[in-house]
């Protein structure tokens, strides 16, 4: 009785609105038919196929959230084990470094925006001053800057998402297992990879699964740093999908590709959550 | 020989790399070139961000940059939050955040009590209450949308679209997932003796509840509060779809200063992007010691 809201709810704006875009796939659903919605069959789907943008984006969404992934995981780790040792403001630093985490990823790329736009955003000043000689990149409208902007944003704010979970993960690895392979004679090389690494692996799963998850749901920077631009050329799948929806309103179309786009999402990330069931089932 | 194994048997971890010298000091080095580049990367944008909302017109657009302005303003801010949306948006962010937040706590609490205490619905149920966390934003929006707009007024007679209540609904779906896992973990953990005790003295089940097992859940009631708050806070897609408006929240009202440049609105952009960092900071402060809990849904333990 205790569960009943929280399922009814659920279930009243999740699985209610999935059938009704199961059948909104296959009409045609424009507001200039009124309520008249005919049976399309499968056009909405095809017509997304025939979009060369969406197979673009499809592109651009697994490719920017592999890299992103990536990287994030590679400066989480590298800034984990910088701060594994204990220190003198080291708290106050954790503080600091996850600040990120807890602020809008549409507020975030509105101030990369602000920080890499020329002429008016410094970066081009600091490269400028740091190489010694002028440098004029557009970080915002040329390909491949764009990418790289979209990739630096997203890791300022998701790398501390990657370095809190696996400083968890460093600080839980018992000192007894260092100290038993420092007497076999293991070199800090050595015991980094055969006791570090094995043991992390299963959290460093659980990171990159959860952050996976949610990279390729990619949105709110593309809005506020590139805007899909240049042309349609960052467009990722949910940002096409949401200027198929809610500019050029091709709902049905929209709904179609959401659809295929979630099937795809599932299909990628369910033997991942699976395989990290299994730790909290336990 | 013997000797040896034994003193290297007492010495700790640290000191290991002491008695080898030359790592030692490499590491300290490399550590805090690391910590600092990354404190550089994190807070360069910030900062610049926080000086631009009190650069005054002259000294956005100059070349080469300002980095500290010679008169700092306050007038990004009283423009943001007057003449572009921003008390509104606050406004409507705050009653938004806080009412789904109370809601999702309040029902979710219950349903992950009875999830951990009397194993309703097993490891299926809270199976489906994780890999709701899958749902894509885009593939519900689009069909809530058509729903919010064509049938909620017909069929039960209230207006969803563009208004605080449309939001908080499906806010309240997107936080009670994360709400009831994160207090099943937490329950799962807490010793049953407690409330049994308490109802062999003559509790209802509800005391026992109320006056038991929720006190000792404080902790995590908080941290799954500003989970929630913090999600409904920096939502965008949802929000940029149905409240576009007379429920505008917050980022919505930044979003439309930064892309719908008249002349150059920087200022006012930042000022609002500061204002918008306050309650995340402060509630990022607050769930410090149950944040990688809270990331990972309990699956890793901070």
């Amino acid at each position: 009785m205790l569960v009943a809201p929280s399922i009814l709810i659920v279930l009243a704006l999740t699985i209610f609105p999935l059938g009704f875009a199961i059948w909104a796939s296959f009409v045609q659903y424009d507001f200039s038919l009124g309520l008249e919605h005919p049976w399309v069959g499968l056009d909405n789907y095809k017509e997304n196929w025939n979009d060369p943008v969406w197979v673009h984006s499809l592109w651009v969404t697994a490719i920017l959230a592999t890299t992103m992934v990536a990287v994030e995981l590679a400066l989480g780790f590298v800034l984990a084990l910088a701060m594994m040792r204990p220190f003198r403001g080291r708290r106050a630093l954790t503080v600091l470094f996850v600040i990120p985490l807890f602020m809008s990823p549409v507020i975030v790329g509105g101030f990369f925006d602000l920080f890499l736009r020329r002429p008016f955003g410094p970066m081009n000043w600091l490269l400028g001053e740091l190489l010694r000689h002028p440098v004029t990149i557009d970080f915002t409208n040329d390909s491949p800057w764009t990418y790289i902007s979209l990739i630096i944003a997203d890791a300022w704010q998701w790398t501390p998402f990657m370095f809190i979970i696996l400083l968890a993960g460093l600080s839980a690895i018992p000192d007894d297992l260092y100290e038993a392979a420092d007497l076999d004679g293991a070199k800090p090389r050595q015991s980094f990879f055969f006791v570090t690494m094995p043991l992390l692996a299963p959290i460093v799963l659980i990171a990159v699964t959860f952050r996976f998850i949610d990279a390729v749901k990619l949105f709110d920077i593309i809005y506020s740093l590139t805007r899909g631009g240049p042309g349609t050329e960052t467009y990722t799948a949910s940002y096409y999908l949401y200027q198929q929806g809610f500019e050029l309103f091709h709902l049905g179309q929209g709904t179609a590709g959401a659809l295929m786009l979630m099937v795809m999402l599932t299909f990628v990330s369910f033997w991942l959550v699976r395989r990290l069931l299994k730790p909290v089932e336990a | 020989m013997a000797i040896d194994t034994a003193s290297a048997g007492t010495r700790g971890r640290g000191d290991t790399r002491v008695v080898r010298g030359s790592p030692f000091r490499l590491g300290t080095v490399a550590r805090a070139v690391i910590i600092a580049a990354y404190a550089g990367f994190l807070l360069l944008p910030l900062y610049w961000a926080a000086v631009t909302s009190i650069k005054p017109q002259e000294d956005l657009l100059a070349d080469p940059p300002v980095w500290w302005p010679s008169n700092p303003t306050n007038i990004h801010y009283t423009t943001a939050l007057e003449n572009f949306n921003g008390w509104k948006g606050l406004e409507n962010s705050l009653i938004v955040a806080s009412v789904t937040t109370v809601i999702a706590l309040i029902i979710g609490t219950a349903a992950a009590y009875s999830m951990a205490r009397f194993r309703t619905g097993g490891k299926h149920l809270a199976f489906w209450f994780l890999s709701q966390r899958m749902l894509l934003p885009i593939a519900v929006i689009i069909p809530v949308f058509l729903l919010y707009s064509r049938y909620s007024e017909a069929w039960f007679g209230i207006q969803l679209v563009d208004t605080k209540t449309g939001l908080v609904l499906l806010y309240t779906v997107f936080a009670l997932p994360f709400t009831v896992w994160m207090m099943y973990v937490y329950f799962r953990q807490m010793p049953v003796e407690l409330e049994e005790a308490a109802l062999v003295d003559g509790c209802s089940r509800i005391q026992a509840i109320w006056k038991i097992a929720c006190p000792l859940a404080a902790p995590g009631l908080v941290s799954a509060a500003a989970f929630a708050f913090i999600f409904s806070w920096t939502e965008f897609l949802f929000a940029q779809v149905l409240a576009r408006d007379s429920a505008i929240t917050l980022p919505v009202a930044l979003a439309g200063i930064i892309t719908g440049f008249q002349g150059n609105q920087y200022g006012e952009a930042s000022a609002l992007t500061m204002v918008s960092l306050v309650p995340a900071l402060f509630l990022g402060i607050l769930v410090q010691r149950h944040l990688v809990r809270g990331l990972t849904l309990g699956a890793v333990q901070g």
